[in-house]
């Protein structure tokens, strides 16, 4: 198990008798959590294996106190770390010693405008509850990470979640019109607009997928798209890997664009038929792919006819077709509680995240194949293939020293692979801690400090989610450059 | 690095030195847009070609030089395509198309400017070359500068290479005209829409001055291209019937729509909510009409509930300038945004900097701290006043 070491701060001021009583007078005191027992409720996000204890967490009910808190942090130096639900997977939520920020109470649906198919909301809305309250008028909200059930609007902002269905509809960041944002000094500005589109430069979508560091969004108007007339739903299971990934590539050349297409490798498979999750997925196939397509009824069915011949063309076993929501649900049980398939296996799961060019994918699965195995860990594959976006995951036992530090080397080696195939090391799950040491690997260093410059506009003290997205040297050389 | 990416490396770096304003050029087709702006050129045109294309990924890698016709005419080879049909000249480059942020009616099926752009390669005002977003389709890796560069018309690095999503060209691509009854009101006419069930690849609303333009009947019509297979499109087709007489047209409408704005025209583009998009027409009408405007060119896209308006040079001659300082400053129905993108320089004077705020200013001059790059094209506070406002603020130590 690691525990966190503190990130550079310096300068950061000590949380004083003072300062707490101040931050309860904001929030009341049933809103102010500083005793050990309390704090343990917040002292890891959904990265397995890392914990971080903060000093203080503090709970704003409403947009001005949650600027109150920020300005009062402000005056007197304090970092802290914006959170969510928590289910970040990549410890950008922990906070090691400072003060957390928890966005929960912050749940209020402001106003649906069914008409312009726009929604505001503050950012502890939960992802599920937004789709489930915009359903009644033909609406949903489009981003579904696989937490959608817990994690929040807010959350999705700062980590620009995607989920199955971007292939077709995008990343978080592709549905956020504007956002209010309390800057690190207390400062509330808006970035974007709910109404029109707006000249100058792309504040809003810069702000989007800045983990934190930029300040915390009170305000987020997001947009709705009308519930699909129909859905198909299509599971189709391959001798090989390889020949599922060259179906996804004959689906994608066809001009089709699928709501999602989703692998699974054998050992995920395995997993899910052993678990209560079982689908019926057969275990002997060495990969599934699940694919969807969803829109107008008219012309649908030629498009599931077309996606079932390129399956079978690439050597598909067997394609099973479902129409019917019940049935689409079944084939879609074992994807979505996959991870908690895997996690049943072992005390800790490790997912992974990291894209690569799609034509890439067989070769790289490969070489997961190989690393996993000369490191002697089960590397389950679960994955957004239709855009490359890879989720190696492995199951182990963080308390178990040498089993953490094989896991740790494998880990490595995948996201190296992933790195030289042409890819990045996040699609979806953002930097935070856990992708820090890759950050010099992927970006030159004038491509880094000029994020911390653009970072320093919005936090010049950095004391937003220190520590988390760009490495503090990277900062340093950029600073130590001279700034005129 | 090639030759050509050093001399512009060089180039930006005397710059730097020597605080000396630079104006990017590419193809040359953009000048016209956006305030007067001058500086020693800076030449990326020569800078073209692709880097890499696996059509297998559905992502090309282009120097900024590449024309929208060569990026065209490359990824047709593969039956892919780039999504984007920004009003511009063929012979534009995609380094002009990213930095202005410049798109057109597909945007509503394939997404805006900064949803195909995936990665980017820039020289910032530095002088130093910086790397943002990758080659994949998937990337939250660091802060998102590409959407930062994407529409800052180069005033904070230039452009010198980019990575694009593509798509498979549909099966089919078809386009039809949908005559609307020109006795009835414009919300009557647009009402069915609400709830019919068609995803255009494009629709435009058209009036009558830009009907005839493209060689269509002078009156109002909706543009509609569909794509998808023959079951689909003819589907869509008969339910288009609601809105009025529906006859196809040959496709090159949409692309006349690209390239039929005459040189010298004023441009903007006034955007609301979507639901009011009759009140802003009806508002621009009236507006021009009050100004004896007669002919202006509008299309409308619904569902951005953006219109744009192109006035013709001769249909504004008239006009002295306080005659023009009151059309552009009072464009805008109440609460709607305009975006202005060509007037004449006099005009300029009446349109506010959207780079004025504190946290523009401050990614200004973090990126390009001598404002060198296109200075004044986005109208942004001088040196001195915006030292002043970063400073007010206390965004830099």
């Amino acid at each position: 198990m690691h525990t966190v070491s503190a990130p550079s701060l310096s300068h950061a001021a000590a949380i004083t008798p003072q300062i707490v009583q101040a931050l309860t007078q904001i929030v009341g005191d049933r809103w102010l959590k500083t005793r050990h027992a309390e704090l343990t409720a917040y002292d890891a996000d959904g990265l397995p294996g890392y914990r971080a204890m903060p000093s203080v967490v503090v709970l704003p009910g409403s947009r001005d106190e949650v600027c109150a808190v920020v300005r009062l942090l402000a005056q007197h130096g304090i970092p802290y770390v914006p959170r969510g639900a928590g289910t970040g997977l990549s410890g950008g939520a922990l906070a090691d010693g400072i003060v957390v920020i928890g966005l929960n109470r912050l749940t209020r649906i402001h106003r649906i405008d069914a008409g312009n198919r726009l929604a505001h909301v503050e950012p502890g809305v939960v992802n599920a509850w937004l789709t489930r309250a915009v359903a009644p008028y033909g609406l949903y909200y489009a981003p579904d990470p696989s937490s959608q059930a817990a994690c929040t609007i807010g959350g999705n902002v700062a980590e620009n979640a995607g989920g199955p269905h971007c292939l077709k509809y995008g990343v978080t960041l592709n549905h956020v019109a504007a956002l209010t944002v309390c800057l690190p000094d207390g400062e509330l500005v808006t970035l974007g607009s709910p109404v029109g589109e707006v000249d100058g430069y792309d504040l809003c979508g810069l702000f989007v997928g800045s983990e934190g560091c930029f300040g915390i969004a009170t305000d987020i108007w997001v947009r709705l798209l009308p519930i699909p007339q129909s859905v198909h739903t299509l599971l189709a299971d391959f001798h090989s890997v390889q020949d599922a990934a060259r179906a996804v590539s004959a689906i994608i050349a066809t001009g089709i664009v699928p709501a999602a297409l989703e692998m699974m490798d054998q050992a995920t498979i395995r997993a899910v038929e052993a678990s209560i999750y079982a689908a019926g997925y057969p275990i002997d196939a060495a990969a599934v792919l699940l694919a969807e397509v969803d829109g107008l009824t008219i012309g649908l069915d030629a498009d599931v006819r077309a996606i079932e011949e390129c399956c079978r063309a690439a050597g598909a076993r067997s394609v099973r077709i479902a129409t019917a929501a019940d049935d689409r649900a079944r084939l879609w049980q074992g994807r979505k509680k996959a991870f908690g398939a895997l996690g049943r296996i072992a005390p800790h799961l490790v997912v992974q995240d990291a894209v690569v060019p799609r034509t890439q994918l067989p070769a790289v699965l490969a070489q997961i194949h190989e690393i996993g195995t000369r490191h002697r860990v089960n590397v389950c594959n679960v994955f957004h293939a239709g855009d490359g976006n890879l989720h190696p995951n492995i199951s182990y036992d963080a308390n178990d020293p040498g089993q953490s530090e094989r896991v740790h080397l494998a880990m490595r080696e995948i996201m190296q692979a992933c790195i030289d195939a042409g890819g990045t090391i996040t699609g979806e799950h953002g930097v935070g801690l856990d992708k820090l040491g890759y950050m010099d690997t992927l970006f030159t260093e004038p491509s880094l400090a000029a994020m911390c410059a653009v970072r320093e506009v919005f936090d010049p003290e950095r004391r937003s989610n220190p520590g988390k997205v760009v490495p503090v040297h990277a900062c340093r050389e950029w600073t130590s450059k001279g700034r005129t | 690095m090639s030759d050509v990416m050093r001399a512009l490396v060089d180039q930006v770096a005397q710059a730097h030195e020597s605080c000396t304003p630079l104006r990017i050029v590419g193809g040359g087709t953009w000048l016209t847009a956006g305030r007067p702006c001058s500086g020693d050129t800076l030449p990326v045109g020569e800078h073209r070609g692709a880097v890499e294309y696996t059509p297998g990924d559905l992502t090309i890698t282009v120097r900024a030089g590449t024309t929208l016709r060569e990026l065209h005419e490359t990824t047709a080879v593969n039956g892919q395509w780039l999504g984007l049909d920004p009003a511009a000249h063929a012979g534009a480059n995609i380094g002009a198309t990213i930095a202005t942020a410049a798109d057109g009616p597909l945007s509503v099926s394939m997404g805006r400017v900064r949803d195909l752009v995936l990665g980017l390669e820039c020289i910032t005002g530095r002088g130093e070359v910086i790397r943002a977003g990758g080659r994949v389709v998937k990337n939250v890796a660091g802060f998102d500068l590409v959407r930062l560069q994407t529409g800052a018309w180069g005033t904070l690095g230039v452009i010198t290479e980019a990575t694009l999503r593509l798509r498979a060209l549909p099966e089919e691509d078809r386009t039809f005209v949908v005559a609307t009854d020109q006795r009835a009101a414009l919300e009557s006419v647009l009402a069915p829409l609400v709830n019919l069930p068609v995803a255009p690849l494009a629709m435009e609303l058209v009036n009558g001055a830009l009907a005839s333009t493209l060689g269509l009947p002078a009156s109002l019509c909706l543009l509609v291209r569909l794509g998808g297979n023959s079951a689909r499109i003819g589907g869509e087709q008969g339910l288009l019937g609601v809105l009025g007489d529906v006859s196809e047209v040959e496709r090159p409408v949409f692309d006349a729509l690209q390239s039929c704005e005459p040189l010298g025209a004023m441009v903007a583009q006034v955007s609301h909510m979507p639901t009011l998009i009759s009140t802003t027409w009806r508002h621009i009408v009236d507006h021009c009409s009050a100004h004896q405007i007669w002919q202006p060119m509008l299309r409308a896209s619904l569902a951005r509930g953006m219109v744009r308006m192109v006035i013709p040079p001769d249909a504004y001659a008239h006009m002295d300038d306080e005659a023009l300082h009151r059309f552009v400053r009072l464009l805008a129905p109440p609460g709607a945004h305009v975006s202005w993108q060509q007037l004449p320089t006099k005009g300029w004077t009446q349109v506010p900097s959207s780079v004025a705020d504190r946290l523009s200013v401050g990614i200004r001059r973090a990126l390009d701290p001598e404002r060198i790059l296109n200075r004044g094209l986005l109208g942004e506070p001088d040196g001195d006043a915006a030292v002043h406002a970063v400073r007010a603020t206390g965004a830099s130590a």
